[in-house]
């Protein structure tokens, strides 16, 4: 569903993302995991299209997101790190807005509007303008959103940020249902313990390389060490020399 | 080969004209939520907006009227002329302010995140993207433009026809540059991404070194040789390149002159006014044919200037300035040090705005230009003083807009960041005087240098510069104190757009309550020199109060009056705004 074809990205001299190649089935729940600076957010915008290749293929269904990124979008929801709205419009209108984005029908929409309504409990405040909202309210009508026109793929980017302990519980429950359905979840988190309890495959970048892909169970084997946290399995992973001097990405986060 | 799935039967691609009615959905539900949540929660603001909005356009008529009636006197071609040279002006203020504005909106927006990661063509994005910045860059032109061509056609006494074309003849010109500005800017971002600044700059430069030369040449003749007719031709010769038949502002004057031309017959009447259309369609299709060109550049470059400008590195500071800023905090008594290291980090956040620096660079820069200028004239004595006030003014009501856009809101955007100083040992009271501080040392600095400017360039006394300096000190105090007082009594600590609160309600009384003061203060010093000069001239001989008000005495008391108002003005609000801010829970 999710295909990285020798991917890279530069940000002047520096790789952000360095020949990436990875390949996300139906079903799977895979969580990109890395410290800051690690390239995950340049691979989440590469891979919904806000940032291009500087060489090799993305595909989403199959459709090239840099030649077809209609076609793929079509197939594609999007939880972005912050949350993106118009203020001055409630949330049930911005719902409407996606929704005919997708050139969803109305009966179908009417009836997905009110199951995500229920599902991220929103009917409190949908009809209020977005500009009002608190950040995990953002959150949770992004998610609706995102997940509104019953999208093959779905791309999170720290998805629980802003979110408090009931909505997190919510939002997992809901992916796993979803993966469940065959919906194919991309992640990047910061949170091991989400990634370990959530994910079917784990991927770990380094300084734009993909040091690690596998299971959790298959990192620890790697690694070969016996009854040690992920959390000290991820930081042996992850540890490097300081950086280097030089110019670092504006946009770069993750 | 990699096979592709099909979508979910409830999706499809939209056709254009679906996508379009979309955005016009989008577009129709934003400006009705706007105008609804202006009409609840911003009243205040939407009438006074209204009310100035009527008063300018009234003036504006009335000065358009009565130019237009002595222009018409001395030679035919010279509202023709006058018409070419305003629209090409316009033409290419409008290129300048679209790309600048499809700029934030295209690639610096959530908004456009949003809208790159839905199925929607580059196309439709730009669309939707530039109807509203054209929206924000034409209604000026639409303010400013239609009192100067309601005074044209009253004066002409054109028929109904021309008031009915007025309209579509200002928004197919407006398209034209808007449109050219716009795919400048989408082709910069795409292929000269690291170079647009530069390239911005040096266009820039170019047209406004064209305009000051064109300025600095009629000014100069008008000084030299006076309104002769010598002078008409040789500034014809001059402004021929804005009369060149390509351009779109040559269509739009001849159509409204052609629009406006009252024929000795029907037959003439008519023979206008098709003449007019064949310009209002040359307009028309002309726009409609860069707006393909736009369209299809969008579809070209946009997703790869976004890509372009998102994926933008860093640039390293400015050693020099990071030197200049250690000066300013080391030097004075360590007692003071909370308040210069608060002063330090504003000082930085302004000079990394570009949005604020560049604002007050163009707008100072242009009073310079102007008050530089001033010395080609020839006036009288009294004109000179006249002149001299009114600058005072104008200084006074260009730093209230920066004092509320900028300043006011200073105390509401340390909002999100007031665990950081609250943990921080120092005083609250030291941030609100390090925000007037700052204020008022920005404000006094070019304010006093452009007032001397101006007074030096009017040949005025030095008695005169003094009392303007002294006018020049206590304006930005008063305008400093009610800013940062106002700010701090009426904070709005979650909001992060200083736009959105410079335009609440407190940053409307903030604009207000310094309009007034600027308006006394001018007032009072102004008139034992006009006023009451005049009335002691026309009072019988003998003891008049008048004469006692247009002398010396007068003069200090209305100085003595000024700096006591001023006085009160600074403090009254920056008490009131620091015991405010000592009680507020964050």
């Amino acid at each position: 569903m999710i295909e990285f074809d020798h991917v890279s990205r530069s940000y002047g001299s520096k790789r952000a993302v360095d020949d990436l190649s990875l390949a996300v089935l139906r079903g799977e729940l895979f969580a990109l995991l890395g410290p800051n600076g690690a390239g995950k957010t340049t691979t989440i915008k590469m891979l919904v299209g806000l940032l291009r290749a500087s060489h090799g293929a993305i595909r989403v269904c199959g459709h090239d997101m840099s030649r077809s990124p209609r076609e793929a979008h079509l197939h594609l929801g999007y939880v972005p790190d912050e949350p993106c709205l118009y203020d001055k419009l409630t949330g049930r209108e911005f719902l409407w807005f996606i929704a005919d984005m997708f050139g969803m029908p109305r009966h179908v929409t009417q009836r997905r509007i009110a199951d995500e309504i229920e599902h991220f409990e929103l009917f409190e405040f949908v009809d209020d303008l977005t500009e009002r909202y608190s950040l995990g309210m953002k959150q949770r009508l992004v998610f609706a959103a995102a997940l509104l026109h019953d999208p093959s793929v779905l791309v999170l980017d720290e998805p629980m940020v802003g979110l408090d302990p009931r909505s997190v519980r919510i939002v997992k429950d809901l992916l796993h249902e979803k993966t469940r359905q065959g919906m194919t979840i991309f992640m990047s988190t910061h949170t091991l313990a989400m990634a370990e309890e959530m994910a079917d495959r784990i991927g770990v970048m380094v300084r734009g390389h993909l040091r690690f892909l596998g299971t959790v169970g298959e990192l620890r084997e790697q690694m070969a060490i016996e009854n040690t946290s992920l959390e000290q399995l991820y930081l042996q992973l992850t540890a490097v020399l300081p950086e280097s001097e030089g110019s670092s990405p504006a946009h770069e986060r993750g | 080969m990699v096979a592709s799935f099909p979508a979910s039967g409830d999706t499809q691609l939209l056709a254009p004209d679906a996508e379009a009615r979309v955005f016009l959905r989008l577009r129709t539900t934003l400006v009705w939520q706007t105008v609804r949540w202006m009409c609840q929660h911003a009243r205040l603001r939407l009438s006074l907006v209204t009310l100035l909005s009527a008063v300018f356009w009234a003036s504006l008529y009335g000065i358009f009227y009565e130019a237009f009636t002595f222009v018409d006197s001395l030679h035919a071609d010279v509202i023709s002329l006058l018409f070419n040279a305003f629209f090409a002006s316009l033409m290419v203020m409008l290129v300048f302010s679209n790309g600048i504005l499809t700029y934030g909106s295209m690639y610096t927006s959530t908004q456009a995140k949003l809208l790159l990661t839905l199925p929607a063509r580059s196309e439709s994005i730009f669309g939707h993207m530039f109807r509203e910045s054209l929206w924000f860059s034409s209604w000026g032109f639409v303010l400013l433009g239609s009192p100067m061509l309601v005074a044209y056609g009253v004066i002409r006494e054109a028929s109904w026809t021309y008031y009915v074309l007025l309209l579509p003849f200002m928004i197919s010109f407006v398209v034209i540059p808007a449109t050219v500005g716009s795919i400048c800017c989408v082709a910069m971002a795409a292929w000269l991404p690291r170079m647009r600044m530069y390239a911005f700059v040096i266009l820039l430069a170019a047209c406004g070194s064209t305009a000051i030369w064109l300025g600095w040449s009629l000014i100069r003749s008008v000084g030299t040789e006076g309104l002769t007719a010598t002078w008409l031709e040789k500034t014809i010769s001059n402004l021929a390149l804005t009369e060149h038949k390509l351009l779109p502002s040559w269509w739009l004057s001849s159509g409204l002159i052609e629009a406006a031309r009252k024929g000795s017959d029907a037959a003439n009447a008519w023979a206008s006014l098709l003449d007019s259309l064949k310009f209002l369609a040359l307009l028309v299709s002309n726009g409609l044919l860069v707006q393909v060109v736009g369209l299809w550049m969008a579809r070209v470059a946009y997703r790869l200037g976004y890509s372009e400008v998102t994926g933008e590195v860093s640039v390293r500071r400015n050693r020099p300035l990071s030197r200049f800023d250690d000066f300013l905090m080391n030097i004075g008594s360590r007692r003071r040090r909370p308040v210069r290291l608060l002063l330090v980090k504003d000082l930085r956040v302004f000079r990394r705005d570009i949005a604020q620096w560049s604002q007050v660079a163009i707008f100072f820069g242009l009073l310079a230009l102007y008050f530089l200028n001033l010395s080609h004239f020839n006036y009288n004595m009294t004109y000179r003083s006249l002149i001299g006030f009114l600058n005072l003014a104008v200084v006074g009501l260009i730093l209230s807009t920066f004092t509320t856009r900028f300043v006011f809101p200073m105390i509401s955007l340390e909002g999100r960041r007031f665990w950081i100083l609250g943990l921080l040992p120092v005083h609250r009271d030291q941030i609100v005087w390090s925000k007037f501080l700052f204020s008022f040392i920005g404000g006094v600095v070019p304010c006093s240098l452009l007032l001397l400017m101006s007074d030096l360039m009017l040949d005025i006394s030095m008695s005169l510069i003094v009392i303007h300096e002294i006018c020049c000190l206590i304006l930005c105090m008063g305008l400093s104190g009610i800013a940062v007082g106002l700010g701090a009594m009426m904070p709005d600590l979650q909001e992060t757009s200083p736009a959105k609160i410079a335009s609440g309600f407190g940053g409307t009384l903030s604009l207000v309550v310094s309009s007034l003061f600027i308006i006394f203060t001018v007032t009072v010093v102004a008139l034992p020199i006009h006023v009451f000069t005049t009335l002691a001239a026309m009072a019988p001989p003998g003891l008049s109060p008048f004469r006692w008000a247009a002398g010396p005495w007068g003069m200090a008391t209305a100085v003595g009056v000024v700096v006591a108002v001023g006085l009160l003005v600074t403090f009254i609000p920056l008490v009131l705004g620091l015991r405010a801010f000592r009680q507020l829970e964050a």
